[in-house]
């Protein structure tokens, strides 16, 4: 073999072939369209050689090695299906299905069964066997095939095990499990989450997490790759566990957080039945988290969805024709005078559709009443999570720093695709530290763990951007002594910081629903100005930047103008053909505040609480509001899954969504709504036939969204002039605890949610891992106040009263509580010291 | 190197005092074979006999000198007699000998095993030189040699008997010389496959890594061998000298004990070894002033069987589950953290230093061509005089087991040799010579030298059955062939030895056997239906007999035997009725008593009584009986 020569030649089957160097057997049969059975190995994953299914004959070699292991060398004769090889894997298939419930491989009525089992009575004649969910996409049914397998041979003892269910999102049969490891590898490898492993030994051989602990108890991410890979059916989706084998795929960008991984939608029929990960994409590299994984087609697809019009009469709701809820709409809307019109659309629209709404209040009603709830959710320090957004690194960045600081940052359920990264670059060398008052999942990766005392938060980080700064840190201000946060180990993260030549922040979303996070923020805009440090705030909503670039804020115009600037204003007018108002517009709270005067509120996509405000409120949704919510008219909307369009996401790339389904029953795209109305008032400009008007149109104003056909891998950093003013100015006074109030509270609102509703109302397994109305008590405050998980408490202070369900962790800190509020429910001040006692009624 | 000069002086000195007569000195085998015959409680009364009586002596600690059948080993050396050795010393007999030895000067001949001393001794006219015992007289000690001689917890005793002189002439010669010696001598590796050292080495060398790994492998754990343990409780500083120098020979700064977790007493003692090699330079860095830096971590495995295959033992250490993985790469390119990486049995370490102070051309007096040198194996089963040995290659199974071993206690039947991967030669193999290859061309393996014995008690199905269930047992579930197979197997077995075999339930284990030993990942599948494959080839007329007649000829069998009373040995002393777990035996005094079968469970409680007890009269038969269908 001479050095530097890239590829091998070998024999195959008597036939020669030239494959690459350094690829396997198994590889390079692939490679040229010969068959090997395999079971264990997959192309994500490192080889196993556990099934033993693909063992061919090497000339020269001792025994049968197997493809999947066995590197090529130059000159090697292999044979990959001789009569001694076919019948030692027939023998292989008959040990594997002799413990492995296999009906479906060698039934004798199994063509006949299939025919007869489908049935539109109650009680079909013919059941099939339903101890497996996975029949036609099974690889054992594949191998089976391919051998010939008409009978078992051995006698057939089956595992016996319990199915395993009560853990959220899927379900584990290990009864049909052949132990290929493709889920352990999977789970220890890509994943390194190191849930899943081998127990015991022998026949008794299982997967599962080690000591007989459940997966929410041993740190499973239910990111649902193990599922993905498994060749049997022994883990299986819950939701989609009979839906069988889809009849397409259709990527699309998943809308449930600002990260924006490339997904494919399982297509069967015209139901979204699942999503599995775009491999090898450049965001999410072939992860999703779990609610991208299992939360989309329970999202989409559920009974609840609002799919026709209605219209309420003193509390009534009557189906309506679309027709109707145009006129009734635009003549609702014609009536109303600009400053008295309010429209909140949601950042989980697409850019299209925030374009099309901007365009409706500015131009149809000529108001810039038009905000998002993202304002609320980022609390004081919105403005200041804007200007963060503009600087955002990207994800590459992110695989090429040689430190990473993690802010208020937990990646086990949300966000766990950036958890891999993290992982793995910590793998890599890549130093970690992590900023988080509260126990998270990246302090097992972290090499310091800065944990401040809640409402010590921004004096830390001010410290340690005091410590970072080249030259003397004598300047920087002495940290209070129950700060939490010792001097040495501040001292040694700021070494990190100063060693460091490439390092990114992550901002999570711990802080940012306190009442000083504008103070945090801007002191983490602080530490990036040394140049060496990039910022990646990780927003909660998928296209907070799309609300931002198409101008969905009072302030803001298409592109990131100021509304205040009459350029900007002139510029925008003639390109609508059309005159923009002057007068400043309202943000989200005060148009829903109580006697804020609205004539109509208008909702896109969104569920704001306590709307009574206006005297009409139109309600564009996907599902019909709660309870609390009043809604005088209801328009059916589609998902994400149903429509074209684009996303920006975190890092500012611009990605597609596609249509996999048509819009059920009469739902239709927000943008489409909008025209519609706009049309019935008379407005012109609003004619688009498809998204692809509308992105010609964006095009032609925003300069960054050029392109949008091809979406540029590359993401680049968003543009905006304007500033957000706030409706709710940082609170620098720190509430201290009393006697009176011993416990410090903090809430976090609903951060998973699309279009306002929360996934835990419509998803299964979210009510698990995503809890609402809870609150969580330090294991040893709990024993002190004799309190329980599952205990219900009432919550006191001056200005709050909140009853929650109790959920005891020992990873609280002491004399803390943290609440998971409900939808709609807000703490007035965050934190907030307060006292607790059992609920005894 | 002159601090080493010193240090070798100074241990001299100890080792010279202690034998110089001045004092008694009183050896106690503690190993853990002696421990579990009681040698902690005899030491006890040693240590209290010597307070009570007031005499000065010193007692040391020895390791296991190889007879386990004659633990606990009391050996004294005083009143300018030779060393002395004292068989199943009771704490009483100690009390008793210790008295009549250091007080009244007499060192009982009678009770005497053998003495230490010179052949022309004048002890010798009264008692046995040890070494000429019929046990200990084919055997060659190499690597035993200081087992059971000097305390295994005192670095100078080592130093005293040679030791560490190798390390220093291995670094003295330089890398190359160490393995041109190792290839002269015909060193094959000692774990079992023969491997021949050298080229393992070479391999390993060849790789311009600057990290590389040096594993020695005591992840010991097929049931009855024990030579590893023993080794290591009687003589670390051998194997750790050993490690060191395969270290310098492969360009490693880095080794590992791979040691199972179970084995305290022996990774106390390598801790110790370890700890006194640090502090006389001879670990860690600059080792012997010769700027050649070296550490070891001592390494506990949980105790898997598999965990002896080198890539699951590397995966072990990584702190991955002990998974063998396919090979290539082998672990000489890529092993413990991806670095080439050496991992040698306990055994071939403990040899080296021998190899390296003596030479090859000395190393290769012992044994054959191709099979120079020693092997150690652990014999037991049903053997007169079962124990940890040490013999030449080439020699005889008969040699072994009838000269060393004194021959089964009935009729001899066959020995397993190589544990659980091993097979199972029948008497037509006796003369065959202890070789790699002619163990292997028999049916079995050298293995790593458990040698258990069988005697016309022994049924060939059962003990078959016994090994697969470990082989299943320790299976790690990995591949296929091993974790059904092996189970299928068993199954088939269970139903044979049950007495519900059929026909073609052979045919089916024989199939089984040649797919699993074809197909399987790593060397545990590979070799696990050898114990099948051997007893179908060489005692395939039991399986016949099982299957066709029911009749297990051993008595073994559970189900196909009966318990009978015979009325002319049964005195009616109701020793049987009192064990009975179960009530089936009743009867009054003086009368014959009876079996009730419907609630007998075979338990051997009654036939073990009944031979044994002096009362009774040995009227209890277990009998199997053929039966056509």
């Amino acid at each position: 073999m001479s050095k530097g020569k890239s590829s091998v030649s070998i024999i195959i089957d008597n036939k020669p072939f030239q494959v690459p160097k350094g690829i396997t057997i198994l590889e390079a049969a692939e490679q040229n369209d010969i068959y090997i059975p395999t079971l264990c190995a997959h192309k994500e994953l490192t080889p196993f050689g556990g099934c033993r299914m693909c063992i061919v004959e090497v000339e020269g070699f001792r025994n049968f090695p197997t493809a999947c292991t066995t590197p090529v060398s130059e000159g090697m004769i292999i044979r990959t299906h001789t009569a001694q090889i076919q019948a030692m894997r027939s023998d292989i298939l008959q040990l594997l299905m002799s413990e492995h419930t296999s009906s479906c491989l060698v039934c004798a009525e199994n063509e006949e069964c299939k025919r007869y089992s489908g049935t539109i009575r109650k009680s079909g004649i013919t059941t099939g066997c339903r101890y497996c969910s996975n029949d036609d996409q099974c690889e054992m049914q594949e191998v089976a095939e391919y051998l010939g397998a008409k009978e078992i041979v051995y006698p057939i003892s089956y595992r016996n095990v319990r199915v395993e269910k009560e853990d959220p999102f899927y379900d584990r049969d290990y009864n049909l499990c052949i132990l290929c490891g493709r889920c352990v590898r999977m789970c220890q490898e890509i994943r390194t989450a190191n849930v899943l492993a081998f127990k015991h030994s022998g026949r008794k051989t299982v997967v599962g997490p080690a000591f007989g602990r459940t997966h929410m108890d041993s740190g499973c991410e239910f990111c649902g790759a193990c599922v993905s890979v498994c060749p049997t059916g022994t883990l299986s989706e819950k939701a989609r566990k009979w839906e069988g084998k889809p009849d397409r795929e259709v990527v699309t960008t998943c809308s449930f957080c600002g990260v924006g991984c490339q997904m494919r939608l399982l297509v069967k029929g015209d139901h979204v039945i699942g999503s599995l990960p775009v491999i090898g994409d450049m965001v999410n590299d072939g992860q999703l988290c779990v609610r991208g994984r299992f939360c989309v087609n329970e999202m989409v697809n559920n009974y609840q969805r609002l799919v026709r019009p209605f219209k309420t009469y003193t509390d009534i709701r009557v189906e309506i024709l679309w027709d109707e809820a145009i006129t009734t709409a635009a003549e609702q809307l014609k009536n109303c005078p600009p400053d008295q019109f309010g429209m909140v659309a949601s950042p989980n629209c697409s850019n299209e559709s925030l374009y099309v709404a901007q365009k409706f209040a500015r131009q149809a009603m000529n108001s810039h009443n038009i905000d998002t709830t993202a304002r609320s959710y980022y609390g004081s320090g919105f403005n200041e999570f804007l200007s963060l957004m503009k600087k955002s690194v990207s994800l590459d960045d992110v695989r090429k720093a040689d430190t990473i600081v993690c802010i208020g940052l937990d990646t086990r359920f949300g966000r766990s695709v950036i958890g891999v990264e993290l992982r793995k670059a910590a793998a890599r060398g890549t130093r970690i530290v992590t900023f988080n008052s509260r126990d998270h999942n990246l302090t097992l990766i972290a090499e310091k763990w800065l944990q401040p005392t809640i409402g010590h938060e921004a004096e830390v980080l001010e410290k340690l951007v005091a410590l970072t700064k080249p030259g003397k840190a004598a300047a920087a201000p002495k940290l209070p002594a129950d700060a939490g946060v010792s001097a040495d180990d501040l001292a040694c993260a700021a070494e990190l910081l100063k060693a460091s030549k490439s390092c990114v922040v992550m901002i999570g979303s711990d802080f940012l629903q306190y009442e000083n996070s504008d103070h945090i923020l801007t002191t983490i805009e602080q530490l990036a100005k040394n140049p060496a440090i990039g910022v990646m705030p990780l927003p909660a909503q998928n296209n907070l930047n799309g609300t931002f670039m198409m101008g969905a804020y009072p302030e803001l115009l298409p592109n990131g103008c100021a509304s205040s600037s009459k350029a900007s204003r002139d510029k925008l007018g003639t390109a609508w053909k059309a005159k923009l108002p002057s007068a400043k517009g309202q943000w989200c709270e005060s148009m829903l505040q109580q006697g804020s005067r609205l004539k109509v509120l208008y909702l896109v996509g969104e569920t704001p609480h306590g709307n009574k405000a206006a005297d009409f409120t139109i309600f564009q949704n996907i599902y019909p509001p709660d309870k609390a919510v009043h809604a005088d008219l209801m328009l059916p909307a589609a998902a994400f899954t149903e429509e074209d369009g684009t996303f920006i996401n975190g890092e500012g790339r611009l990605q597609k969504i596609r249509k996999a389904v048509e819009p059920p029953a009469d739902t239709m795209p927000d943008w489409k709504i909008l025209c519609l109305i706009a049309q019935e008032m008379g407005i012109k400009g609003f004619d688009y036939k498809s998204v692809k008007d509308i992105q010609k149109e964006i095009a032609s104003i925003v300069p960054a969204f050029k392109g949008y056909d091809k979406p540029s891998r590359a993401p680049g950093p968003i543009k905006c002039d304007g500033t957000l003013t706030l409706s709710a100015p940082g609170v620098e006074n720190m509430p201290k605890r009393s006697k009176k109030y011993p416990f410090l509270l903090t809430g976090s609102v609903v951060a998973h949610s699309y279009r306002g509703f929360p996934l835990s109302l419509y998803v299964n397994g979210a009510k698990t891992i995503f809890p609402e109305g809870v609150i969580e008590i330090n294991d040893e405050d709990a024993r002190k106040a004799k309190i329980k998980s599952g205990d219900d408490v009432i919550v006191e202070s001056g200005t709050l009263k909140g009853h929650w369900r109790v959920s005891v962790i020992a990873r609280q800190p002491r004399g803390t509580v943290h609440v998971r509020l409900r939808l709609g429910e807000i703490v007035s001040h965050n934190p907030h010291a307060v006292s607790m006692r059992k609920n005894d009624v | 190197m002159n601090d080493f000069g010193n240090l070798v002086d100074k241990a001299k000195k100890k080792w010279a005092l202690l034998s110089d007569g001045k004092i008694p000195v009183i050896y106690i085998g503690s190993a853990t074979c002696g421990r579990a015959a009681g040698a902690m409680q005899t030491l006890e009364a040693v240590k209290r006999t010597l307070k009570e009586k007031k005499i000065k002596a010193k007692v040391v600690e020895v390791g296991c000198v190889g007879p386990c059948y004659l633990e606990p080993l009391m050996d004294i050396s005083a009143g300018g007699y030779p060393r002395i050795s004292y068989a199943n010393v009771s704490p009483s007999d100690a009390e008793m000998i210790i008295e009549s030895f250091l007080v009244n000067g007499n060192p009982l001949p009678e009770r005497a095993l053998a003495h230490f001393g010179d052949k022309d001794d004048k002890i010798s006219e009264h008692i046995p030189r040890f070494f000429d015992l019929p046990m200990m007289k084919p055997q060659v000690r190499v690597v035993l040699r200081n087992c059971g001689v000097i305390d295994p917890e005192d670095i100078d005793h080592y130093l005293a008997r040679d030791g560490y002189q190798g390390l220093k002439k291995a670094i003295e010669i330089g890398w190359k010389k160490v393995i041109k010696e190792v290839e002269l001598s015909g060193l094959r590796g000692r774990g079992g496959a023969g491997f021949p050292t050298f080229k393992k080495w070479e391999i390993c060398r060849s790789f311009p890594e600057k990290t590389k790994y040096m594993i020695c492998n005591v992840s010991e754990g097929d049931p009855g061998a024990f030579m590893n343990r023993s080794l290591i409780e009687s003589d670390p500083h051998s194997v750790l000298e050993g490690l060191t120098i395969a270290a310098f020979a492969i360009g490693s700064n880095n080794g590992y004990v791979y040691i199972n977790c179970g084995y305290h007493l022996a990774i106390a003692r390598l801790k110790i070894a370890a700890e006194d090699m640090r502090k006389c330079g001879l670990l860690g860095n600059n080792i012997l002033g010769t700027g050649f830096d070296f550490d070891v971590i001592i390494k506990e495995g949980a105790g898997a069987f598999v965990c002896g295959e080198e890539t699951a033992l590397i995966g072990s250490i990584e702190g991955k589950r002990g998974m063998p993985r396919s090979r290539p790469p082998f672990p000489a390119e890529a092993g413990l953290f991806g670095k080439p990486t050496i991992i040698n049995n306990v055994e071939t370490l403990g040899i080296l230093p021998s190899i390296i102070r003596n030479g090859a051309d000395w190393h290769r007096q012992y044994g054959v061509e191709g099979n120079y040198g020693t092997k150690t194996f652990s014999l037991v089963g049903k053997v007169r005089r079962p124990g940890l040995v040490e013999v030449p290659l080439g020699i005889k199974l008969r040699d072994i087991i009838f000269e060393i071993g004194g021959g089964s206690w009935k009729k001899y039947k066959g020995v397993q040799t190589g544990g659980p991967s091993g097979g199972c030669l029948s008497e037509e193999f006796l003369d065959i010579p202890v070789e790699y290859e002619s163990m292997t061309a028999a049916g079995s393996i050298m293995g790593s030298g458990g040698m258990i014995v069988m005697d016309e008690d022994t049924c060939a199905v059962d003990l078959a059955l016994y090994f697969l269930n470990f082989t299943q047992k320790e299976s790690c579930g990995k591949c296929s062939p091993c974790r059904v197979g092996t189970w299928h197997m068993v199954t088939i077995l269970e139903k044979i030895v049950k007495g519900q075999g059929q026909a073609e339930d052979i045919s089916t284990l024989q199939n089984l056997a040649e797919t699993i030993k074809r197909t399987s990942l790593c060397g545990l599948g590979q070799t696990a239906p050898n114990p099948v494959l051997t007893t179908l080839r060489y005692f395939r007329s039991e399986y016949l007999e099982h299957v066709q007649e029911k009749y297990c000829s051993a008595g073994v069998c559970k189900d196909l035997v009966t318990y009978i009373i015979h009325p002319q040995n049964c005195n009616g002393c109701q020793q049987c009725i009192d064990v009975c777990p179960t009530g089936a035996i009743t009867g009054r005094r003086s009368e014959l008593h009876e079996i009730d079968f419907s609630r007998c469970i075979k338990c051997k409680a009654c036939y073990e009584v009944c031979r044994f007890h002096p009362l009774a009269g040995n009227a209890i038969e277990i009998r199997s009986e053929r039966r056509v269908s």
